[in-house]
């Protein structure tokens, strides 16, 4: 396997000598794309709104990432570059890059086609591999960055590749150790400020629950509690054994809160229960919230997803406490409000879960870094 | 009226009016086309296939012949034999190569040599007689610069050139062909320009600048002048700055001889870059004539501000490049490469900040840069307007907007876009650029003819419209001259600021732009 892994060309496309030989093969697939399109009457539009650079380090990763970008590209026409560290290759591998490229046709009807381009480094290519990325993007469009697991901070390919960004998009499910890594984005968005936008795809799985949250305040009597705060308690799925713990949702959750809310670091985080975390934080007022991330058995949740949420307050002499659970199902959630252990209101709503495609798809459409996010990443770095 | 009276009245040249207005290029005269540097890369790897193929599309007259001068000891069958390599790129079917490789012949001599500008003479006279060319001639010089002076006076001690009079149609014509450098400064410019002139009258001079066959650098003249759009916003109240950028991922390959002597400064910025300056700055031309398209360049040349002095530092950056990656392999530095000195200063990149001092583009900054060793080939000019006087969209939904550009692309993925902001199709507004695309492959489904061929072509017919006149390169090297003897002055003070291969340049040329609160684009 000093090789490593085969390249399928009839999905990756036939291999390049180099970038401009790589061009020119774009250029006649393009022009033999027009041909056929206008024999059948239908032009066909070289359609191109951003660069998208996706960097993985296993096949199957990179070939999945491939796919989401395929089913994009109807929405997000794109020159979609695809880097794959193949850094399994043997030591002693010659250091090398590859290129590979195909234009698929992104829908039935050929009328939008889209770039895709493979870059494989093979061997340990880490100072290289910016140098075979910067030339294959389209001038002027902007560039996305979806680096798939932790990224490497220090790294150089990652750090040249970061100059060129516009957005960086990671998925912080995939943190192996999200509470080192967590900590490193929040330096990275630090450094970004002005220069490149920051998103968690974990974050925009967050969104359904973070806007729950926000409407049990929307109650004007409610709204009291929020300076009440005692406890909070954030669930996330684990698969049966419990051997993989990702709890980066949830905390980025608890991250939310505090920094909405001027929460302060009190005692730092600790491990308690398997795998799960309890710690106390202080409320503007001085006083003390416990909180809790524990882990969570539930069929048909992916690792790491936010199972429930709890947030007990008082206020006015009155015991609140406010809970969001995931149902059975497990597509929708039930929010409920307890006065002093009496239900007082109670909704299921349906809860979306959307696939990779869906939420890579939404960020691609915004440039900005998100401040909300980034608060609520510093909060957490805080808590730490 | 006999026909004797009719010829001595008869105007001396009359065009062919079933040319007149015609469709079809108009045809080059038979000549005699002789190449100095026969044995050379310039001539294998351009002039030859770019004659070749104008053969091949049958816009070389049948009778032309094409005369080989070089060192080598070479025989006709012997240059056919090596020329025969140069055009198998070219697609050479045995017919094509056969009627090609008959018009071709050899005469081996030494530039200072006049005995062998005499056998040159008698080989020039033997093959006008036997295909039957009336006599017109011409020489391109594709050596090294330094044998320019040499070339032309010996062809004018052999007198193999007739120098023009006033008569513009004289029959048979001389023309010579001279490459770029034209010069290494001013003046010596202005004396090899003076030794030209004993021998061949300016309009007989063909300056070879290959940046103005492409395509899509006469592009830009169509796309401004035949256009009524671009025309009434190219100017200070529209645009914001323009950029051009020539960008080469080679590095000085086995030029370290030539390049060490000359830098970008000489190589790129000097011709190419100063050309495509003028071309997008310059007035409307009332004519698509050389004289008129020359007249506005030299025009807006002289309008370019000078740098020299205490501006040097604030609007000009050299840099070198130090080892570093290109599309993945590693490439060495500068300094390292074979045929460069170890603590040369030569500069491998250049960033300016030109004015040009007109009623058009008072105020308005061009920034050009152009190096070796950058990550990617990429020669463009973009043109940046102002922004929108009145923003009415939040600052959120203004985060992907930048200002509308119009890039005209000249090499490679030749076009032009023109970027605006668009609604993202979301609910709520968010805006970002996008581009709109004019791809030259994509529309024109042809590959552009090689600038060569195309300079080639306009020299056997005599328009020197894309080509540099005399005036024009004294502009340049006036604007040139100062920059490089600035440099040279403060050089025990500061080299070139260092930057590694494969990215944009040194710091410094970021400083530059950004200064001004502007960018560099993502080319």
């Amino acid at each position: 396997m000093a090789e490593g892994v085969v390249i399928d060309t009839t999905f990756w496309g036939t291999r390049q000598s180099g970038v401009a030989a790589l061009e020119r093969e774009l250029t006649r697939l393009r022009r033999a794309q027009s041909a056929h399109a206008r024999e059948l009457g239908r032009p066909i539009a070289r359609a191109s709104v951003l660069n998208l650079i996706v960097y993985a380090d296993r096949e199957e990763h990179a070939r999945r990432a491939a796919r989401s970008i395929a089913d994009l590209a109807l929405r997000h026409p794109s020159r979609a570059i695809v880097v794959l560290a193949d850094r399994g290759a043997r030591d002693g591998t010659q250091k090398r890059i590859e290129m590979h490229c195909r234009l698929p046709i992104a829908d039935g009807a050929r009328l939008v086609c889209y770039e895709q381009i493979l870059v494989r480094a093979r061997g340990d290519a880490d100072d290289r591999l910016a140098s075979a990325v910067i030339p294959l993007l389209v001038p002027d469009l902007p560039v996305f960055l979806w680096w798939t697991g932790t990224p490497p901070l220090g790294s150089r390919s990652f750090g040249d590749l970061l100059r060129l960004t516009d957005r960086l998009v990671v998925d912080s499910a995939d943190f192996a150790r999200p509470e080192a890594t967590l900590p490193v984005i929040a330096r990275i968005s630090d450094e970004a400020r002005g220069r490149f936008g920051l998103t968690d795809l974990n974050w925009t799985r967050l969104t359904p629950w973070r806007e729950i949250a926000t409407a049990f305040f929307d109650v004007p009597a409610w709204r009291l509690f929020l300076d009440g705060v005692t406890g909070v308690s954030v669930g996330f799925a684990v698969d049966m054994d419990g051997r993989d713990i990702h709890p980066s949702q949830a905390l980025l959750f608890v991250g939310w809160l505090a920094s909405r809310l001027g929460w302060r670091p009190l005692e730092a985080l600790a491990p308690s229960e398997a795998g799960g975390l309890l710690f106390a934080i202080a409320r503007p007022d001085g006083a003390r919230i416990m909180v809790r991330v524990r882990p969570r058995f539930e069929r048909g949740l992916d690792e790491g997803d936010v199972s429930g949420i709890r947030i007990k307050a008082t206020a006015a002499r009155q015991l609140a406490e406010f809970a969001v659970k995931r149902q059975p199902d497990p597509r929708h959630q039930t929010a409920t409000v307890l006065l002093d252990g009496e239900r007082r209101w109670e909704r299921t709503m349906p809860l979306p879960s959307p696939a990779i495609v869906e939420l890579i798809g939404e960020e691609l459409s915004i440039l900005g870094s998100d401040r909300t996010y980034e608060a609520a990443l510093g909060a957490l770095v805080e808590l730490a | 009226m006999n026909a004797r009276a009719v010829l001595a009245t008869a105007p001396e040249i009359r065009a062919n009016p079933l040319r007149e207005e015609s469709v079809t290029l108009k045809a080059a005269d038979p000549c005699t086309f002789v190449v100095f540097g026969a044995s050379g890369d310039l001539t294998h790897r351009k002039l030859i296939p770019a004659l070749f193929r104008l053969s091949k599309q049958k816009l070389l007259h049948p009778q032309t012949a094409i005369v080989g001068f070089a060192r080598r000891e070479w025989t006709n069958e012997q240059f056919r034999e090596e020329m025969k390599h140069a055009v198998e790129s070219a697609g050479a079917s045995p017919s094509e190569w056969e009627r090609f490789a008959g018009a071709l012949f050899y005469q081996s001599g030494v530039f200072e040599d006049h005995a062998a500008f005499r056998a040159l003479g008698q080989l020039l006279s033997k093959v006008e007689e036997e295909r039957g060319v009336p006599g017109n001639r011409i020489f391109h010089f594709a050596t090294p610069p330094s044998e320019y002076a040499t070339l032309v006076r010996n062809i004018g001690a052999a007198g193999l050139a007739r120098r023009a009079l006033r008569d513009d149609h004289a029959v048979p014509w001389s023309r010579v062909i001279i490459e770029k450098p034209f010069g290494r400064d001013l003046q010596s410019a202005r004396e090899l320009n003076a030794l030209v002139h004993t021998v061949f009258a300016e309009r007989q001079v063909y300056r070879i600048d290959h940046y103005l066959g492409k395509e899509t650098v006469q592009n830009i003249l169509v796309m401004r002048f035949s256009n009524g759009i671009f025309e009434p916003i190219w100017n200070r109240q529209y645009v914001d700055h323009v950029q051009i950028t020539v960008a080469e991922t080679i590095g000085v390959e086995e030029r370290a001889g030539y390049y060490e002597q000359a830098g970008a400064m000489r190589d790129i910025v000097q011709n190419h870059l100063l050309q495509l300056l003028a071309l997008v700055s310059m007035e409307p031309p009332a004519a698509f004539d050389d004289k008129a398209v020359r007249d506005e360049k030299v025009k807006v040349m002289r309008a370019l501000r000078r740098i020299a002095g205490e501006d040097l530092s604030m609007n000009a950056v050299r840099g070198q490049y130090t080892r570093g990656f290109i599309e993945g392999t590693p490439v060495p530095g500068y300094r390292e490469e074979p045929g460069v000195a170890a603590d040369s200063r030569t500069d491998t990149y250049v960033a300016l900040k030109l004015w040009v001092d007109n009623w058009r583009w008072e105020g308005i900054p061009f920034y050009v840069r152009t190096g070796k060793r950058l990550p990617k080939q990429s020669t463009e000019i973009a043109i940046q307007f102002r922004a929108a006087p009145h923003q009415l969209f939040s600052r959120d939904a203004l985060a992907g907007l930048e200002p509308n550009a119009l890039v005209l692309r000249i090499q490679p993925d030749e076009g032009i876009s023109l970027r605006f902001g668009a609604k993202v199709p979301v609910q709520g507004i968010r805006i970002r650029a996008v581009n709109m695309d004019f791809d030259y492959g994509a529309s024109f489904m042809v590959d552009a003819p090689d600038a060569y061929e195309t300079l080639i072509l306009d020299a056997l017919r005599g328009d020197a419209t894309l080509f540099t006149r005399h005036d024009e390169v004294d502009q340049q090297w006036a604007f040139v001259d100062p920059i490089i003897k600035g440099w040279a002055s403060s050089d025990s003070a500061e080299g070139p600021a260092l930057y590694e291969a494969g990215t944009w340049g040194p710091t410094e040329a970021d400083a530059l732009i950004e200064r001004d609160g502007r960018k560099w684009r993502k080319a």
